[in-house]
């Protein structure tokens, strides 16, 4: 086996890991804190590509320059949606909350392809887009080491916040127990409302990174959606510190098949798909 | 067994409107009656699809994987017509079969797996067949590119006799009422589950496996009954469908709308009931039809807008709606349990 070949599948693997927790650790938010089974959160990972590719169309900024616009409308239309429908469902059974996701999924989308219409779009022509630096043969690109370490602070950040801020331990108290958190005098609505609001800020800041990384189009976010439930459930629903090492498992595998299989990049999907049914398979047999 | 008589009697009628509807159609709209034909068709379509997704829900496995089995379906079908001398029309059984034995096998490893798990699981089993099947040899399976499929039916043009377009009439007639049929194997399939013992089985399991064991049911011999029925309904359709539209191909084939659209509509139309799914499918095929002609770009928005409506506005679905309106009066449904088909 190439040697070469094997580092460079390890180290494109931790680099797209960063991405994947990122928009994972949103979804893993609102599961685990606000109980909402919320197949509309890769619709704000798009949202966010496209806010930036609309930014540095129209008025040439800098794709992390239009983090400081996108980053704050995420939350605030994170917060819209929570308030229109979400908090209506909250008690719902989850196949209710999963037509209501749906549903905004569509709108959301659908809206994007009226506006943006079905095109790939991208920033490509960013002067660092083509840096990249080489390691003993190992090629890293500049977006994707970027991506991955900005990925990482916030990811970090998180964990941090929920750790040890006043908001964390109550979203953590309200994740517990909803009356009990309630009976102390904590305000379980607006914790809700920051805490859905919060993961889509996250997504939407990963959306950012993809449309540099990639050319998205207006169906990139059901993708991202469906890798990322994937991701939560592989942590352990709750478990909002397994979703870095879920990630970094199931990206790691995904890239080393890309770059050792040949023909390997059509298996992506194939080998993250293979990972987290077995592991779902097999754990259900171990703890029974 | 008390309500028998008026299954069969609804069922009887709605086969007496399908056996009519053609015909009717016809002397109606003339010409226009094709293209109603074939909507009628994709409505048909949209029912099985739930109402096989419900059944399989009442056991309370919230599967993603509908799209795999009508996949699955679907290939049987189109590799039958490709490398074997057997009649078309088996690719029907045998689709039924293939996807009954592969949610016999899906079936059995995820029995442990419970709500969003569950889901998860099967929606990646999904993704998997989806790899696999592109990835058999291309002259098996045609890989990406997919495989064409002959059509189940072949009208011929009579001069003198036919117009041109009654070519198409003919066609779009004999698999409407393929479809019907297949429609009322599926209603069947629901009664039969719904007026039998299987009901209380079925309920149990959903709302606690634990004691549903206890009380005497065998959760696992339930849900791996509902999983195959579901599956062998869906793979025929899958086959059904590849036939009138004339190829597979992985992307489309697989495609997870068609698992999004299974769970969307019996929730629309009411869970757990007979009625439900298939009111379900006939008012969101006619919204969606609307929609599509008033507004042609983004009529999907509207689509997404009646979804996120209905949910916030009748929680039960049509069907909830509808008991709600009847018993006003009546305590309020506590649970699901309650709901009739």
């Amino acid at each position: 086996m190439d040697l070469t070949l094997l580092a460079q599948g390890l180290v494109s693997g931790v680099l797209a890991a960063g991405l994947y927790a990122l928009v994972s650790v949103g979804l893993a938010l609102a599961i685990g804190v606000i109980g909402v089974i919320n197949f509309a959160h890769g619709e704000f990972f798009m949202i966010g590509a496209f806010l930036a590719y609309q930014l540095y169309v129209s008025f040439g900024f800098d794709p992390l320059l239009s983090l400081i616009f996108v980053a704050p409308a995420l939350f605030v239309i994170g917060a819209v949606i929570y308030q229109t429908t979400i908090r209506y469902v909250l008690k719902a059974p989850e196949l209710n909350q999963m037509l209501l996701t749906f549903g905004l999924s569509i709108v959301l989308q659908n809206l994007a392809l009226v506006i943006w219409g079905g095109d790939p779009r991208s920033i490509s022509d960013v002067p660092y887009r083509s840096v990249g630096y080489q390691i003993g043969g190992v090629s890293i690109g500049l977006v994707p080491l970027g991506s991955f370490l900005i990925s990482l602070v916030l990811v970090l950040a998180l964990y941090a916040v929920l750790a040890r801020s006043k908001v964390g331990r109550a979203m953590r108290a309200v994740a517990q127990n909803r009356i009990g958190a309630s009976l102390v005098g904590l305000e379980v609505n607006r914790i809700y409302l920051v805490a859905f609001a919060l993961s889509a800020l996250l997504a939407g800041i990963g959306g950012v990174m993809i449309a540099v990384i990639q050319s998205p189009t207006p169906t990139v976010g059901f993708a991202f959606t469906l890798k990322a439930f994937a991701i939560v459930v592989l942590a352990g629903l709750g478990n909002i510190r397994g979703i870095l090492w879920a990630s970094l498992a199931v990206a790691v595998s995904e890239s080393l098949v890309a770059t050792l299989v040949p023909n390997g990049d059509a298996l992506r999907n194939a080998v993250f798909f293979a990972i987290i049914f077995i592991v779902l398979v097999v754990r259900a047999r171990r703890t029974a | 067994m008390r309500r028998a008589l008026p299954d069969l009697l609804w069922t009887l009628l709605l086969a007496a409107a399908v056996a009519l509807a053609p015909t009717v159609l016809k002397a109606l709209f003339a010409q226009a009656s094709v293209s109603y034909l074939s909507l009628a068709s994709n409505a048909i379509s949209l029912a099985i699809l739930a109402l096989s997704w419900d059944l399989l829900a009442r056991t309370g496995q919230l599967s993603l994987a509908h799209a795999a089995f009508y996949g699955a379906g679907a290939y049987t079908a189109a590799i039958l017509a490709k490398a074997s001398g057997l009649p078309l029309a088996m690719g029907l059984p045998l689709a039924a079969l293939t996807a009954a034995l592969l949610a016999l096998g899906l079936g059995s490893v995820t029995l442990r797996l419970r709500g969003i798990y569950f889901a998860i699981a099967t929606l990646a089993f999904t993704e998997v067949l989806k790899a696999v099947v592109q990835e058999l040899p291309t002259g098996l399976a045609g890989g990406a590119a997919g495989l064409n499929v002959p059509p189940l039916f072949r009208p011929h043009f009579v001069p003198g006799v036919m117009q041109r377009w009654e070519i198409a009439f003919q066609r779009n007639e004999a698999y409407f009422y393929v479809y019907g049929g297949l429609l009322v194997l599926a209603i069947a399939a629901s009664i039969v589950t719904q007026r039998t013992r299987l009901r209380a089985a079925f309920t149990a399991v959903r709302t606690n496996e634990e004691v549903a064991a206890v009380m005497g049911v065998r959760p696992a011999r339930a849900k791996l009954l509902a999983f195959v029925l579901s599956s062998a309904l869906v793979g025929m359709l899958g086959a059904l469908e590849a036939m009138r539209l004339g190829s597979v191909i992985p992307d489309g084939t697989f495609a997870i709308s068609t698992t999004v659209f299974a769970l969307v509509t019996p929730i629309f139309g009411g869970l757990y009931t007979t009625l439900g799914p298939i009111l379900g499918a006939g008012v969101l095929s006619a919204v969606e039809e609307t929609l599509k002609r008033t507004f042609a770009e983004g009529y999907l928005i509207g689509y997404g807008i009646v979804l996120v409506a209905s949910i916030l506005f009748m929680p039960r679905g049509i069907v909830g709606l509808f008991a709600r309106l009847t018993r006003r009066r009546a305590a309020p449904p506590t649970s699901d349990v309650e709901e009739g088909g």
